[in-house]
């Protein structure tokens, strides 16, 4: 780390701790306000496009969608394809929804890494380094998606997941599979504009849409936000997650452990202290300053 | 979809305690009891009573 | 000039002696070198295919078991078997009673090598092991998590026992000046070492915190780290009368000089500590069951498998325990020992592997290279242990 970033570091933990609202603010006027993606998925019509130009962009296996039939059966994003889209029979007619990274605010695999090979960038997207990755894939027991995926068969495995086309991005473009879809199901904007958006579809259509936006509090909210006309827990989307940031499950612990090299050696050292039978001041010596000196 | 209802998140508190009771007169009798069944006799009368049922258990 | 011409010759004399050292000792038909040899190079063999290839080439790890039993066997039940060496330094050393003082050294030994084999293990689930030093320079501090606090504490509390038992390789190599040195930074050491014992213990259940929707109700809860810390205590305590009693048949011409009874007064003392510390463990249980609600789960397989743990497996054993220390029965203590292990094994392949994403249908099964990686692991940490007790004063005995 070298002095100047060690000083903006420096400078942004003060920032935190004397006023976070402030900071906050200030982000966001700087442009790093986190951006994401709403889908709706009563718009979705199932073409796949997204899942082409996903693979297309980034070098993965390029589905079939012509003759491949993948939509008769439920499948997952997987090491060769960071984004799929699933049907499912509901009771209004099919529904298609796309799953990918959902970029959670608070990251639980980016909490779980020890070297920051995942990493929440101040734009929102989730990305991976594969200079840094130990391949421990602790990332994957912390999604509470199960998005991270591992290439088990490879001597220099990569994990592979969504990262929001980050490099795209930083030219100014949009998402690759954004920009792909022909029915403008995806939408993609700031997160706070998004959800804007997605309430005033929700309000301007209440009987098309269930009353709920999937990400905006899941998981402590997600920069992909979904619609949906049916109740989510009928289309794949695990509705147990609840609304706590799932970083702040490991907070109690991270703060315990100074607490815990603070106090416990100075303990032990006070208990060996007492049970050292060379301090004990014999019953002749009473209790005399020399006999304390010893 | 949110509902708002009233949720007492400290419901199971007092059997919380009562447990906590259940375990100080239980772990008092744990420790009387691992004391050993010897010394509570023994040890008024004669302290190498003890002792010497302890070496006659270890040959 | 002078200096160095006796540091050379100090040095020729300490290398021929490793040299002698080196070499094999004793007879080698053993049934436990029959068993082990065969295994540890089929396991050579499968770790070869394991680089080359891949971890999916030999393992049935998928995209949602991305733990297996390499790390929930060998890494985070065998770090809480090791955790004897914390419990008897700071009983030794801390506490000062004298009575255990012949066994720290053995103890730290287990505990030295089980840390550099069973967390050893890890690199060889990393999918990419050449990283492994990234958390450790400065370049990229995850402080933000757990695994990164654990693998630190791992380090440092590998270096800790290292410097606990450095006074017995001195003691052996025969250099008296280091031995002296080292002996005077047993105190710290042993004191550094059980704070990190108690966080790195904590640490590997806090692993698991953010898996809360894929973890059983029945084994997750906020408090997976404190109960992680309070089961070490005994899983280390019944572990050292486990091993103690085979050391005890195998090494017995090393032992000879030894008190027997006053080695039975020992374990007799563990295991009270033992029936203590599990009949607490087994109360924090009872307090999370009511805290959880968890009456709404226990009727159905999952329930029975949970009771057989905290009953079967925590809460008798610590009866047994009871019974053998108040009657001074050594074969029920023996098998209480054996049963509070099984109950720490069961514990944390629960919480890794056996409850973790209960609800799937295709559920993890260790395969069988996967097992015998395992075994080499432990069988070559035991070839190393013989090594080490048959030539160093490890049992208090010089040669």
């Amino acid at each position: 780390m070298d002095r100047r970033r060690f000083f903006a570091t420096a400078g942004t933990a003060a920032g935190t701790l004397l006023h976070m609202k402030k900071s906050e603010a200030a982000n966001a006027k700087e442009g790093k306000e986190f951006v994401g993606v709403l889908v709706d998925t009563t718009r979705c019509i199932g073409c796949r496009a997204c899942e082409v130009a996903c693979s297309v962009a980034w070098n993965n296996f390029v589905p079939d969608v012509k003759n491949d039939n993948a939509l008769d059966h439920r499948r997952d994003t997987s090491d060769k394809q960071y984004t799929v889209v699933n049907r499912f029979k509901t009771e209004k007619g099919d529904v298609f929804v796309k799953r990918q990274c959902m970029h959670c605010w608070q990251a639980a695999c980016v909490a779980m890494c020890l070297v920051n090979a995942m990493y929440k960038t101040k734009e929102g997207p989730v990305t991976w380094n594969g200079e840094k990755c130990l391949g421990c894939r602790f990332c994957m027991v912390a999604c509470p998606f199960d998005i991270p995926k591992a290439e088990y068969l490879s001597w220099n495995p990569r994990i592979m997941k969504c990262h929001m086309c980050y490099e795209r991005l930083q030219e100014g473009k949009k998402p690759a599979c954004v920009e792909a879809c022909p029915a403008d199901a995806l939408m993609f904007g700031q997160k706070r504009e998004l959800m804007e958006i997605a309430r005033h579809r929700v309000y301007s259509h209440p009987d098309k849409y269930v009353h709920q936006i999937y990400g905006e509090q899941e998981a402590g909210g997600t920069g992909w936000l979904y619609l949906s006309a049916v109740p989510f827990d009928q289309i794949g989307f695990r509705t147990d997650l609840g609304t706590t940031p799932y970083p702040e499950y490991t907070k109690q612990f991270l703060v315990s452990v100074p607490l815990v090299l603070f106090g416990v050696p100075a303990l032990l050292l006070g208990l060996s202290e007492l049970s050292d039978r060379k301090n004990e001041v014999r019953e002749s010596e009473g209790w005399t300053e020399t006999g304390a000196d010893e | 979809m949110e509902y708002y209802t009233y949720v007492n998140i400290f419901e199971t508190k007092g059997l919380e305690y009562l447990l906590l009771m259940c375990f100080f007169a239980l772990f008092i009798y744990l420790v009387r009891y691992l004391s050993g069944p010897g010394k509570k006799d023994s040890a008024p009368r004669d302290g190498s009573a003890a002792g010497g049922r302890m070496k006659g258990a270890g040959h | 000039m002078n200096t160095t011409a006796i540091g050379t010759s100090e040095f020729n004399r300490v290398a021929s002696f490793i040299w002698q050292e080196l070499k094999p000792r004793g007879k080698w038909l053993t049934p436990f070198n029959v068993i082990s040899i065969p295994i540890i190079l089929l396991g050579i063999g499968i770790l070869y295919f394991r680089f080359v290839y891949g971890i999916g080439f030999v393992t049935n790890l998928n995209q949602y078991y991305p733990l297996g039993i390499w790390i929930g066997f060998d890494v985070v039940t065998g770090v809480a078997l090791a955790g004897g060496a914390y419990v008897i330094t700071f009983v030794v050393y801390v506490m000062r009673m004298e009575k255990y003082h012949s066994i720290v050294r053995v103890t730290v030994l287990n505990g030295l090598l089980a840390y550099i084999f069973y967390a050893g293990a890890l690199t060889l689930d990393l999918g990419r092991p050449w990283h492994i030093v990234n958390p450790i320079i400065g370049n990229s501090f995850g402080y933000n998590s757990v695994l990164f606090l654990v693998s630190w504490h791992f380090l440092l509390y590998m270096l800790t026992m290292a410097l606990e038992f450095s006074p017995v390789v001195a003691e052996w190599a025969q250099l008296e000046k280091a031995r002296k040195f080292l002996s005077g930074l047993t105190l710290g050491a042993v004191i550094f070492g059980i704070t990190l014992s108690i966080l790195h213990q904590s640490g590997l259940g806090a692993l698991f915190l953010m898996a809360k929707p894929k973890i059983h109700p029945l084994w997750y809860s906020e408090f997976i780290p404190v109960m992680f810390v309070v089961s070490s205590i005994y899983a280390g305590l019944s572990m050292i009368i486990f091993e103690g009693t085979i050391s005890h048949k195998v090494f017995r011409d090393l032992l000879a000089g030894q008190d027997h009874h006053r080695y039975e007064e020992i374990i007799l003392g563990l295991g009270k500590g033992a029936a203590i510390t599990m009949f607490v463990y087994y109360f924090f249980q009872a307090l999370l069951f009511i805290h959880e609600e968890r009456w709404e789960l226990i009727t159905d397989a999952w329930g029975y498998w949970y009771l057989l743990e905290v009953i079967g497996l925590v809460l008798i054993p610590c009866f047994m325990y009871a019974y053998a220390v108040r009657n001074r029965n050594l074969g029920i203590l023996k098998v209480a020992a054996v049963l509070a292990l099984l109950g720490i094994i069961l514990n944390r392949l629960n919480v890794t592997v056996i409850a973790y994403r209960w609800y799937d249908v295709d559920k993890y099964y260790p395969s069988w290279q996967e097992i015998v990686v395992t075994l080499t692991v432990v069988f070559t940490e035991i070839w190393i242990f013989r090594w080490i007790v048959t030539r160093m004063p490890v049992f208090g005995k010089r040669r």
